[in-house]
């Protein structure tokens, strides 16, 4: 039974560190943009289906094609931003969010034009399962973590230590005031959907290394995304990272009480019991 | 009258009902529903699983489908009521994803995937003609009945109500109102009538499966209501209408770009049902017959 | 002059207008109040000053340049430092991140400046690491004027600077705003507490439902009797 435990936990936190990419790019955004962006979902697939590319036709490895599932979801997410949000920018927040509801939905379909509905597996060498004690870990699965770890460092160091990174967070807390302080905050919120969207398409990466590729890749974990942000307290970056480290090892271990099948519901009640309990998430400050 | 013209005015009220249903609760009071399919599709199975598993009239099925998406509906608006309406987005969506996964999974009850078919008509099937007029006949009144709810809702002082919390989120302009109760009825109003609409769709079609209710249906009702106008129910129901014709429209798809396969053709259909949202909103917010302001 | 304001008319709806026609100037190295009772458009003057409103008419010109209608980040560059009645300092940043913010637009500067104006505030060094959430009402009050300092700004634009602050915070704030005109810093300052603000300003404008009223050495205006009955409540 306790190895049973760990082993999921193990298996939780793997692919826990693969959702707090997401996570997090789906947060930062919502902190400076103040709206869900639920096309998150569209440029996971379309990160994806890019690092995809770059790894099965032109050959790369797995860590330079998730930077091309990064640099080719950023582009995207700054053309959809520039094209269809920066235009609404004034409208009420639920209008952006549906906005975006239809940029995914473009998205998966363009996904599905080039590329039909078939899954589509990366070109990575098999390896037998690492054994330690009694327990078993993906070779794949331990790479893809640590590759999620390695960009939540890069991210740490961009927002902690560069002028650019604090410029983010200022303008997360209070856009007006980083106005007057003279940060074009328009450029900020540019750089701010690449860097969520990239960090979107990053994890799209990471999941089809995992299994496999398809244009709804996004959507079958949006909302596990959406709880961990929700968890940890929206916009809160450190919260989103717990949380999808929380939602990971919930996910995994729930698969002791109810099917496998089951496990896109896990992310819905913990969204529910985290509203009804604590509305702010464990790192949030209160919304209202 | 003509068969098909029949089926895509019955269709069109249909929609009608949905698109009503999602004006009361995001155009009305400002609450967005992006899981809409799901209250959809709990009408539908409950009504389906009710006359064919357990042979309950259809009336009553309607009636209990309605009941089901009214309490499903009160229950989430309750979990999210004191917070900012994001969540609500967040909330609805996850939980017609719970819905799409358990009738998927939950073989036993829904047959999973395969749907289930052989629901009976509201006016029985063997009528032919006669089922298809009627069908309409009741659609079209069912929608004056929840146009007539919708726009008594709208014109009261409670959707004055309403439209103060929708206006004004802080809540200042309704000081002393009981916020939260107006919002868990219009809400509960607006699934039960996203209920009558699956449970019609189920009696007319005779056939539900989960592929049919999924997100993409959702669009379509946003679509709809924001072609047609947010705020204004008779704006909703044109837009359903419109929908249709986009719809319908867009089965020439096929036939002028023949060297695209089938996945590609409804590829470019959804895609082209993206775009259209897209413009509305940059460029038509307040659809073709906008909500008029009176206060 | 530093800054000249001529003839201002500017509001938020498209119907009302706040300011029908407001001018004044600030030379350098001066401090200027603005009073005058509520709904006056005092607060609304500033933030046409700050390039957070654009006016409907009338010029702003400051350090010779036409900066009505420009963007705040833009009348920043030239060395406009606005301070916010409230929400003026980043809550999540911690006190050194703020000052660091403070001085964006002036990267070569911005170590040796917050190092002087840490010296020069000593508690802000203390607590560089805390988030400014963390500070008290009159701590954040500075916070948001060293911020503004930063920026090495020609005219500091402050909105309410002591508003909700106990007597010796305010007391103690006043001193700081002496403290950086002795620099060769212009101050322009709205105040509630008048008697207090006119102790310390060079000269003050009297606003009137968005009109001047009256403008003068501040000394002579604290002892206007008229003056003191109706607007300083003395």
């Amino acid at each position: 039974m306790i190895e049973t435990i760990l082993q999921l936990a193990a298996n939780g936190i793997m692919s826990g560190a693969v959702l707090a990419v997401a996570a997090i790019g789906f947060t930062m955004m919502f902190a400076v943009l103040r709206f869900p962006n639920f096309s998150l979902a569209g440029h996971m697939a379309g990160g994806a289906y890019a690092g995809w590319i770059a790894n099965t036709m032109f050959g790369l490895p797995l860590p330079l094609a998730l930077l091309c599932g990064f640099l080719v979801a950023g582009g995207i997410g700054v053309a959809s931003d520039f094209i269809v949000l920066r235009p609404l920018r004034r409208a009420a927040p639920i209008t952006l969010a549906i906005a975006s509801v239809a940029i995914s939905l473009f998205i998966e379909n363009a996904l599905r034009f080039g590329f039909g509905n078939d899954l589509r597996s990366f070109d990575l060498p098999l390896a037998r399962d690492w054994v330690i004690g009694w327990l078993r870990l993906g070779p794949q699965q331990v790479q893809n973590a640590g590759l999620a770890i390695v960009a939540m460092l890069i991210l740490f160091v961009i927002f902690t230590f560069t002028q650019t990174g604090r410029a983010m967070r200022a303008t997360a807390d209070n856009a007006g005031l980083a106005a007057v302080k003279g940060i074009d905050t328009e450029k900020i919120t540019r750089l701010v959907s690449f860097l969520g969207m990239g960090l979107a398409g990053a994890a799209g990466v990471l999941l089809g290394a995992d299994t496999s590729i398809e244009p709804l890749l996004g959507l079958k974990v949006i909302l596990s995304v959406f709880a961990a942000a929700v968890l940890g307290g929206l916009g809160s970056i450190p919260g989103a990272v717990l949380g999808a480290f929380a939602i990971g090892i919930v996910e995994e271990a729930s698969q002791i009480v109810v099917p496998a099948t089951y496990k896109g519901a896990v992310g819905f009640v913990a969204i529910l019991l985290v509203l009804s309990f604590r509305p702010s998430g464990f790192l949030g400050r209160r919304q209202t | 009258m003509d068969s098909y013209l029949i089926a895509m005015v019955t269709l069109a009220a249909i929609y009608a009902m949905m698109a009503i249903s999602l004006n009361l609760s995001w155009g009305l009071a400002g609450m967005v529903n992006l899981g809409l399919a799901g209250f959809i599709s709990i009408g539908a199975y409950a009504s389906g699983l009710l006359t064919t598993v357990l042979g309950w009239p259809v009336p009553l099925a309607i009636l209990a489908a309605m009941i089901i998406g009214l309490v499903s509906g009160v229950a989430l608006t309750y979990v999210t009521l004191r917070l900012r309406d994001d969540y609500l987005a967040i909330v609805t969506l996850g939980f017609a994803e719970v819905i799409r996964l358990a009738i998927v999974n939950e073989l036993w009850l829904t047959h999973g995937s395969d749907g289930i078919s052989g629901i009976p008509g509201i006016v029985a099937r063997e009528y032919g003609y006669g089922f298809e007029l009627g069908t309409l006949a009741l659609a079209l009144a069912a929608v004056a009945l929840c146009y007539w709810l919708a726009d008594r809702v709208r014109t009261s002082p409670y959707g004055r109500n309403l439209r103060a919390i929708r206006d004004d989120p802080e809540g200042t302009a309704v000081a002393g109102k009981n916020v939260t109760l107006i919002k868990v009825k219009t809400f509960g109003l607006s699934t039960a009538i996203a209920a009558l609409a699956g449970a019609f769709y189920a009696h007319y079609t005779s056939f539900i499966s989960p592929e049919i209710f999924q997100p993409l249906l959702t669009m379509y009702v946003f679509l709809a209501l924001t072609m047609g106008g947010t705020g204004n129910n008779r704006g909703a129901m044109l837009g359903a209408f419109l929908l249709i014709f986009v719809l319908e429209a867009s089965r020439f798809i096929a036939p002028s770009l023949p060297q695209f396969s089938a996945v590609q053709h409804a590829a470019i259909r959804e895609m082209l049902v993206a775009v259209l949202f897209i413009l509305t909103l940059l460029y038509r917010p307040q659809g073709i017959s906008p909500e008029t302001r009176h206060r | 002059m530093v800054l000249i304001v001529r003839d201002l008319v500017a509001g938020y709806g498209a119907a009302d207008e706040i300011l029908k026609g407001v001018s004044l100037s600030v030379g350098a190295g001066e401090i200027v109040s603005i009073i005058g009772p509520n709904g006056a458009g005092k607060s609304t003057c500033l933030k046409v000053i700050a390039g957070l409103l654009a006016p409907r008419r009338g010029s702003v010109t400051f350090k010779g340049h036409e900066i009505a209608g420009l963007p705040a980040r833009r009348t920043a560059a030239l060395g406009l430092a606005y301070v916010a009645q409230e929400n003026n300092v980043f809550p999540s940043l911690s006190i050194q991140e703020n000052l660091a913010i403070g001085g964006y637009l002036n990267p070569s500067t911005r170590r040796r400046r917050s190092d002087e104006i840490m010296g020069q505030f000593p508690l802000l060094r203390e607590r560089r690491r805390d988030a400014a959430r963390a500070l008290s009402g009159g701590q954040r009050q500075t916070l948001a004027v060293a911020m503004a300092l930063m920026s090495e700004p020609a005219l500091l634009v402050l909105d309410e600077p002591s508003a909700g602050l106990s007597p010796v915070a305010a007391e103690t704030l006043f001193e700081t705003i002496v403290a950086i005109k002795a620099a060769g810093v212009s101050v322009l300052m709205i105040e509630q507490n008048a008697l207090d603000a006119l102790a310390i300003s060079d000269r003050a404008y009297i606003l009137v439902l968005g009109q001047n009223r009256q403008d003068g050495p501040a000394a002579d205006l604290a002892n206007d009797p008229e003056i003191r009955t109706i607007f300083l409540g003395g």
